[in-house]
């Protein structure tokens, strides 16, 4: 089951996406005919890529910006978050504090401390990557310290029966037995700093030129260009099902997989 | 044995939702209802917050609409935005918004005409760096806050950016959409934005300030008076309750009315509302500019520009296109040259 398939089976699963999205697209039209929708409240499939194709320069500028913004918001989480981790491991009282101070803003959603957020940093980017970060960490810390107290002891005995100890014993048991929480936590992390940035940009727009998919979004709302709308949301699928199918599957078949610590 | 594994997390899994499913049924709660008064035509009015709206708060508390045997449902909603979305929807049958936004929704067809003016206001381009003189001025580092892009504000700058810098997007990478308090609040204590273009009483708020001046006269952009606001009637609802809509014109006519009569009483009733002092509110009442009118004015004014500068993607070819026959009738149709009324409605 863990194998890394061959051509054939890449070339099956292309075919079965490619089919999901082409009866997705059918559906999509059929309900705009029978419902008789305009434009405005469901916009077809071609006036939503014709948009996306109109604006392509505009949706490829703000795209980067996304990414780079969320790109450096879930690094500086994820090292928080290790930090955190690190420090929890390291005494009963700070386990204690982190897993309190968890279970009091773990349940805040991000966009909530924006008001917070302008006050401090004013309108701009700041604010947007410090809403992004506060979103990211918690989730992050969260699968991280979960992941290495979930790992069995007695794999950690068989380890060292086996004489492993110290560095030897993280990378070999600790890493391996922990990583599906780890992995876990990064895809949940990413997921969060997206909502973050989309959401933050959506209730205060940009601070001038600079704005990623959210004022992009925000922008065709206030025109009330629906096609638009929807052709921003499509980037932020497809760019979520590329980084999934990508850079998680890559990494998932790499190591969990591998290493057979999951069952599927 | 993988297999296995898999099999018994899928039972598992069914089993807590079986569980969630019961605990769901179990937990479901009847809906009431909410009754109507019989005999009444009911209107579902979109209601935001701001000084704009001073007169329909005091119909609301004078019982001005319900005098024409007319039950209004306040739906309160966030942004401009919101409620042209609302009315798309079907979600509301009269709103008021400015006249940009308005066209941008009736170019993408969301089927609402104008069936009142509502108010002429002052609005304005504020800043308090001193340099900053005209439009001109503005570097690349400068932000202006605005409500949101599309907003009457935003079109006004950009009619004005035509007119000097002969681009109407000369601006648009400083802008920063900001409601009117938060822009406000950033306008005060300098942080982040240079500008404001802004309303009552926000615009007053600024320009006591010192060292805060007017950059730009939306009058002066405009070339001419406008509506601040109209009040939007959706075809649907025009067309399938005329008794109702008769009482909604009547309601709005009648308590623009009081409201100019009355300003005193009129502070009165609303400081608590605006949490202001009364005698504040009075003179934010009677301030310059300041008209409680229910005529139209320059409702056309703004659409060709708007399709110039590609906002919308065509004009209204008449005034029936876009307001209701009372408007119509109010503007009139004059042989030979266009009356005073007609003018008034394009921008020079």
């Amino acid at each position: 089951m863990g194998k890394i398939k061959g051509g054939g089976f890449l070339l099956r699963r292309l075919f079965s996406k490619v089919f999901f999205i082409l009866t997705v697209a059918c559906i999509w039209e059929a309900v705009k005919a029978i419902g008789g929708y305009s434009d405005l409240l469901l916009p077809g499939v071609m006036s939503i890529l014709r948009s996306l194709w109109l604006e392509r320069i505009q949706i490829f500028h703000m795209t980067l910006f996304s990414l780079q913004i969320i790109g450096i918001g879930l690094l500086v989480a994820i090292v928080l978050a290790i930090c955190a981790t690190i420090l929890a491991f390291s005494g009963r009282i700070f386990s204690e504090i982190i897993t309190d101070v968890l279970a009091i803003l773990h349940p805040l959603p991000g966009i909530a401390i924006l008001p917070i957020a302008i006050l401090w940093f004013g309108i701009g980017t700041k604010s947007i990557l410090f809403v992004i970060i506060f979103s990211a960490v918690w989730p992050l810390i969260n699968h991280f310290y979960t992941g290495f107290r979930s790992i069995p002891a007695n794999q950690l005995e068989v380890g060292r029966n086996l004489g492993l100890s110290g560095l030897k014993l993280g990378r070999d048991i600790m890493l391996p037995a922990s990583f599906p929480h780890i992995l876990g936590g990064i895809r949940t992390g990413w997921a969060r700093a997206w909502q973050a940035s989309v959401a933050a940009e959506l209730v205060f727009g940009a601070a001038g030129g600079n704005g990623g998919l959210g004022w992009f979004l925000y922008k065709k709302r206030f025109m009330m260009e629906t096609p638009g709308v929807f052709a921003g949301m499509l980037v932020i699928v497809l760019i979520g099902i590329a980084v999934e199918y990508i850079v998680f599957t890559w990494v998932e078949i790499n190591t969990v997989r591998k290493w057979k610590t999951i069952i599927n | 044995m993988y297999k296995k594994a898999q099999k018994v997390v899928v039972v598992l899994l069914l089993g807590l939702l079986a569980t969630a499913f019961m605990a769901g049924c179990s937990g479901k709660s009847e809906n009431s209802e909410v009754k109507l008064d019989e005999g009444l035509e009911t209107i579902r009015v979109a209601k935001q917050f701001g000084l704009v709206y001073a007169p329909l708060m005091v119909a609301e508390k004078k019982d001005f609409f319900s005098k024409y045997g007319l039950n209004v449902q306040w739906k309160t909603l966030g942004s401009g935005g919101a409620v042209r979305e609302a009315m798309a929807a079907n979600e509301l049958d009269a709103a008021f918004m400015g006249i940009p936004p308005f066209l941008i929704g009736w170019d993408k067809g969301v089927e609402a005409k104008i069936a009142a003016g509502y108010t002429v206001s002052p609005v304005s381009l504020v800043t308090y760096d001193p340099l900053i003189k005209s439009v001109k001025d503005f570097k690349p580092e400068h932000k202006i806050a605005l409500p949101s892009p599309g907003s009457i504000q935003h079109i006004l700058l950009a009619m004005e950016l035509e007119k000097v810098m002969g681009d109407p997007n000369a601006l648009d990478d400083n802008l920063v959409a900001l409601p009117h308090p938060d822009g406000a609040q950033a306008m005060l204590s300098k942080k982040d934005i240079v500008a404001h273009f802004t309303t009552p009483p926000y615009l007053f708020e600024e320009l006591s300030k010192p060292g805060y001046h007017m950059v730009l006269d939306g009058f002066d952009a405009f070339g001419g008076d406008f509506n601040f606001n109209v009040a939007l009637v959706t075809q649907q609802y025009h067309d399938n309750n005329p008794k109702g809509y008769a009482a909604f014109v009547m309601g709005l006519n009648d308590v623009m009315n009081w409201v100019n009569e009355n300003k005193e009483e009129t502070a009165e009733i609303l400081a608590p509302e605006f949490k202001i002092e009364k005698e504040k509110l009075l003179e934010y009442l009677e301030s310059d500019g300041m008209n409680y009118t229910t005529a139209p004015y320059g409702i056309m004014g703004f659409a060709n520009f708007m399709k110039e500068s590609g906002y919308i993607s065509k004009i209204p070819e008449d005034l029936q296109d876009i307001a209701w026959e009372n408007v119509l009738a109010q503007i009139g149709k004059r042989e030979g040259k266009p009356s005073t009324m007609e003018k008034i409605q394009w921008a020079k």
